[in-house]
């Protein structure tokens, strides 16, 4: 098991400091949603079908060219599983922004998403961006989640919501993108109110932005 | 699949998983706190360079920036949103996309505080008001970790599979077991102690859906307890044996399963020669010699027999936190040129360990006397806190012609215990003067001060082949690591006059070949306490070149206007007995670098003095 969880994990993270600033993200959702997999689709764009249980946490380091700024992303992924909550959670507070993940297929990882929106506003600070992903959205065939219901409980959340395919590379790259601009956002809110400087091309209206498409790539 | 495997050894394997991801965390942590060093310092030095801050006052009509003036009716300047100050055209920065500007300093520090991530700290600590800045979970965890192993002395590696039905039997295995049941407690476990308080504040915890892919997990891990310690227990009794030799004799035998191997790998140990000189060398003591009593003076004066005596009273005052020295008079000194009965003395003052100019004081010359008297008060500005580390060194000097000077003895007060309170040690006294102590003489060491130091032998092989090291396949001289530093900080440096430094570290390793390794940190300036927080990395390097090596770190003041950097004071790290008339490491040093190299990929913290 470790070996394998070496194996997955082993190439050296870039320890350059050719970039702007970090951003600490943390994945987050019951186990077995696909938060490994949508990690090593987004950093390594690749993908095992075959389920191996994160031990803890992990993260990944991607470096990304993003409104005319390389930002260090420090990707944290967590484990699902109820018997390491007490470690995830410790790391909810240095997180600026959250990927809460649900398995489309999987009634019960849905339900649990309103727990796991209140672990974020329990641990985490009060400008906490969370995206609400829908993953596995490409076993159309077993779905049991409808995108109508994501989306409904995202609103109710005041998440922004997707449904992706870690497997078909669906909505993978935008997640993180919109993530890291919605960050953006709280940033030069927090800095300056009224001064979208650092977002650049993106302006108020994006926040609110409805068509943001889940669907624009997604073939299902 | 994960679940298949027995929870014993996946307990085993978490603590490593988990360890491995706390270390690559931390390499990203170090780099990064790295750069928002550099971020700081470029806009410190920005700052400097804009001269104006609000608390001055300047001339009304001049960029506040570039100190252009300003012109009545072309390039009048503007103010500036962030600081109100009056800059120029040329000094202001236009937020993208936007007419809002800020002055360039103003720019300056808000493109730091996105860059560093203070921005977002900012905002936590609106909800998490104690929350240290940059203090990352990871680091938490991993500092606990190391406390507890620390406790234990021992390093936490992953013992070899031995059988789980190892069961402890014999009194000597159970009182082992009870001195390590720190060590009984599983990662699990000792994550929950530290997060405990922020698990206070969620009851929602608890509500959250099991695994459904795992069912069984539950009622399996309550039965894999008992089985799981006893991993434990034996993962300390192996790692103990590097430690501990005393306590292996009992051990061996008591694994059913494995009657033979244990006892050998045992003698492998005990034969270690990692081992005798750590467990040797740690005893050596009392050889302490001081690697800098380079007086300023030292080579550069003539020696009299020392006679006579010296008046003068020592006193602090709280008001303007001086310590004031009263030299009142001298009697039966000894004649600077004997030949001529001639004798001009004159007292000069430093607050040892600073042997540096600034910290000189000097009273003026008497002339033709033996029994002169000064009446002069030497005053320091200095926290009384500070003086407990500090030495008065008073000593008689003979003026000659072509100021060629003459010791005539010299009285030291160690202040540590001096009560500053007391009338009676307020009030004039008559001191012998002494000869100048000789090097071996000198019972205490000059400190100058505490270096923080964070240090790790890195191993590129898996944590079990590391495990294994030890244990008797010896020491490979093929592994190929590195050696890796943090300076983190120094304190009770022996400070400027304005009591700050310009200070950077020196790092030099020397390899057995006689080889030098380089490495400097950073300046960081204006401060008397610097936190380098530096990393030093010396790559290419194996644990047995090490143990023949030396790592000698050294504290510079940086010179102003092209004079010689101060030497502020340094340490050594090795293992080698030291070489004659040259440095020489601590006890307590030695024994903390032997830790570094026999527990590799683990950060061990040290403090050194500074001699």
């Amino acid at each position: 098991m470790a070996s394998a969880t070496d194996a997955r994990y082993g190439q050296k993270e870039s320890s350059d400091q050719n970039f702007d600033y970090m951003f600490k993200i943390l994945i987050i959702g019951n186990s077995s949603v696909g938060k490994t997999s949508f990690l090593f689709r987004y950093a390594d764009d690749s993908f095992t079908p075959a389920f191996v249980s994160t031990v803890g946490i992990d993260f990944k380091v991607k470096t990304i060219y993003r409104n005319d700024k390389r930002i260090k992303l420090q990707i944290w992924d967590t484990a699902g599983q109820e018997r390491y909550r007490t470690i995830t959670t410790a790391y909810y507070r240095g997180a600026m922004g959250f990927i809460l993940m649900y398995d489309i297929t999987n009634e019960e990882s849905f339900n649990a998403v309103q727990d796991w929106s209140t672990q974020i506003k329990t641990y985490s600070w009060d400008n906490a961006q969370v995206l609400l992903v829908g993953n596995k959205c490409d076993m159309e065939d077993e779905r049991v989640v409808s995108s109508e219901r994501g989306r409904q409980l995202a609103d109710h959340l005041g998440f922004e919501f997707f449904e992706a395919s870690a497997k078909d590379n669906i909505n993978v790259k935008q997640t993180f993108e919109r993530l890291v601009d919605v960050i953006c956002e709280k940033m030069s809110e927090s800095l300056d109110t009224a001064d979208p400087a650092v977002t650049g091309a993106k302006q108020g209206p994006q926040l609110t932005d409805q068509q943001a498409p889940p669907h624009q790539d997604c073939a299902c | 699949m994960a679940q298949q495997v027995s929870l014993g050894s996946l307990q085993e394997s978490e603590r490593e998983a988990i360890l491995q991801v706390l270390y690559r965390d931390r390499e990203v942590q170090n780099t990064e706190a790295e750069r928002i060093r550099n971020l700081k310092t470029r806009l410190q030095h920005l700052r400097w360079k804009g001269a104006k801050s609000v608390s001055q006052e300047y001339k009304e009509k001049s960029c506040a920036r570039c100190q252009q003036t300003l012109g009545l009716l072309l390039n009048r300047g503007a103010v500036c949103q962030g600081c109100s100050h009056r800059v120029c055209s040329e000094c202001r920065v236009f937020l993208r996309r936007t007419r809002a500007w800020k002055c360039t300093v103003c720019f300056e520090d808000r493109n730091v505080k996105i860059k560093t991530g203070d921005w977002f700290f900012e905002e936590r600590a609106k909800k998490f008001p104690t929350e240290g800045k940059h203090e990352t979970a990871g680091a938490k965890l991993l500092q606990s970790y190391q406390k507890l192993s620390n406790k234990i002395s021992v390093v936490p590696p992953t013992p070899p599979p031995l059988s789980e039905s190892q069961c402890g039997g014999g009194p000597a295995r159970l009182q082992e077991l009870g001195q390590f049941k720190g060590f009984n407690k599983s990662v699990e476990n000792l994550f929950l102690s530290v997060t405990t308080h922020m698990k206070k504040l969620s009851k929602s915890q608890n509500d959250m859906t099991s695994d459904k892919q795992h069912p069984e997990m539950v009622p399996r891990q309550r039965e894999g307890r008992p089985e799981r310690r006893s991993q434990s227990d034996t993962a300390i009794n192996v790692t103990t044996r590097a430690g501990t030799p005393d306590i292996l004799k009992p051990l061996g035998p008591e694994s059913p399963r494995r009657p033979t191997s244990p006892v050998l790998k045992q003698e492998d140990i005990s034969s270690s020669p990692v081992l005798n000189t750590s467990f040797s060398g740690g005893l050596r003591q009392g050889s302490l010699i001081s690697i800098n009593s380079t007086c300023t003076e030292m080579g550069n004066f003539d020696k009299a027999d020392v006679t006579g005596e010296i008046e003068f009273a020592i006193r602090y005052c709280l008001r303007t936190h001086s310590l004031e020295i009263c030299i009142r008079a001298c009697k039966n000194l000894a004649f600077g040129e004997e030949r001529k009965k001639k004798c001009n003395p004159y007292v000069k003052t430093y607050l040892l360990p600073d042997r540096s100019s600034q910290g000189k004081r000097k009273t003026g010359v008497q002339k033709n006397t033996v029994e002169p008297t000064f009446q002069e008060t030497l005053k320091y500005q200095v926290e009384l806190a500070q003086l407990a580390s500090q030495q008065l060194q008073v000593s008689v000097w003979h003026l000659g012609v072509l100021t060629r000077r003459v010791f005539l003895g010299e009285v030291i007060v160690p202040l540590a215990t001096w009560d500053f309170e007391d009338r009676e040690s307020q009030s004039f006294r008559w001191y012998p003067l002494r000869a100048k102590a000789e090097k071996s003489e000198d019972s205490l060491p000059t400190n100058n001060g505490e270096l923080a130091v964070r240090a790790k032998l890195v191993l590129p092989a898996g944590p079990r082949e590391l495990q294994e090291a030890p244990e008797g396949t010896g020491d490979e001289p093929s592994q190929n690591g590195q050696l890796c530093l943090v300076v983190l900080g120094a304190k009770n440096l022996p400070v400027r006059s304005d009591g700050t430094l310009n200070s950077f570290v020196k790092g030099c390793l020397t390899l057995p070949d006689q080889q030098r390794l380089r490495l400097k940190s950073p300046v960081l300036k204006k401060q008397a306490c610097p936190q380098w927080k530096h990393s030093f990395i010396f790559k290419g390097v194996t644990p047995s070149q090490l143990r023949q090596s030396s790592l000698e770190l050294t504290i510079w003041d940086q010179a102003t206007f092209g004079v010689n950097d101060r030497f502020l004071g340094g340490a050594r790290l090795g293992l080698k007995e030291d070489l004659p008339g040259g440095a020489h490491t601590s006890s307590q040093a030695k024994l903390q670098w032997q830790k570094v190299l026999s527990s590799p990929n683990l950060w061990t913290d040290m403090t050194l003095i500074l001699h």
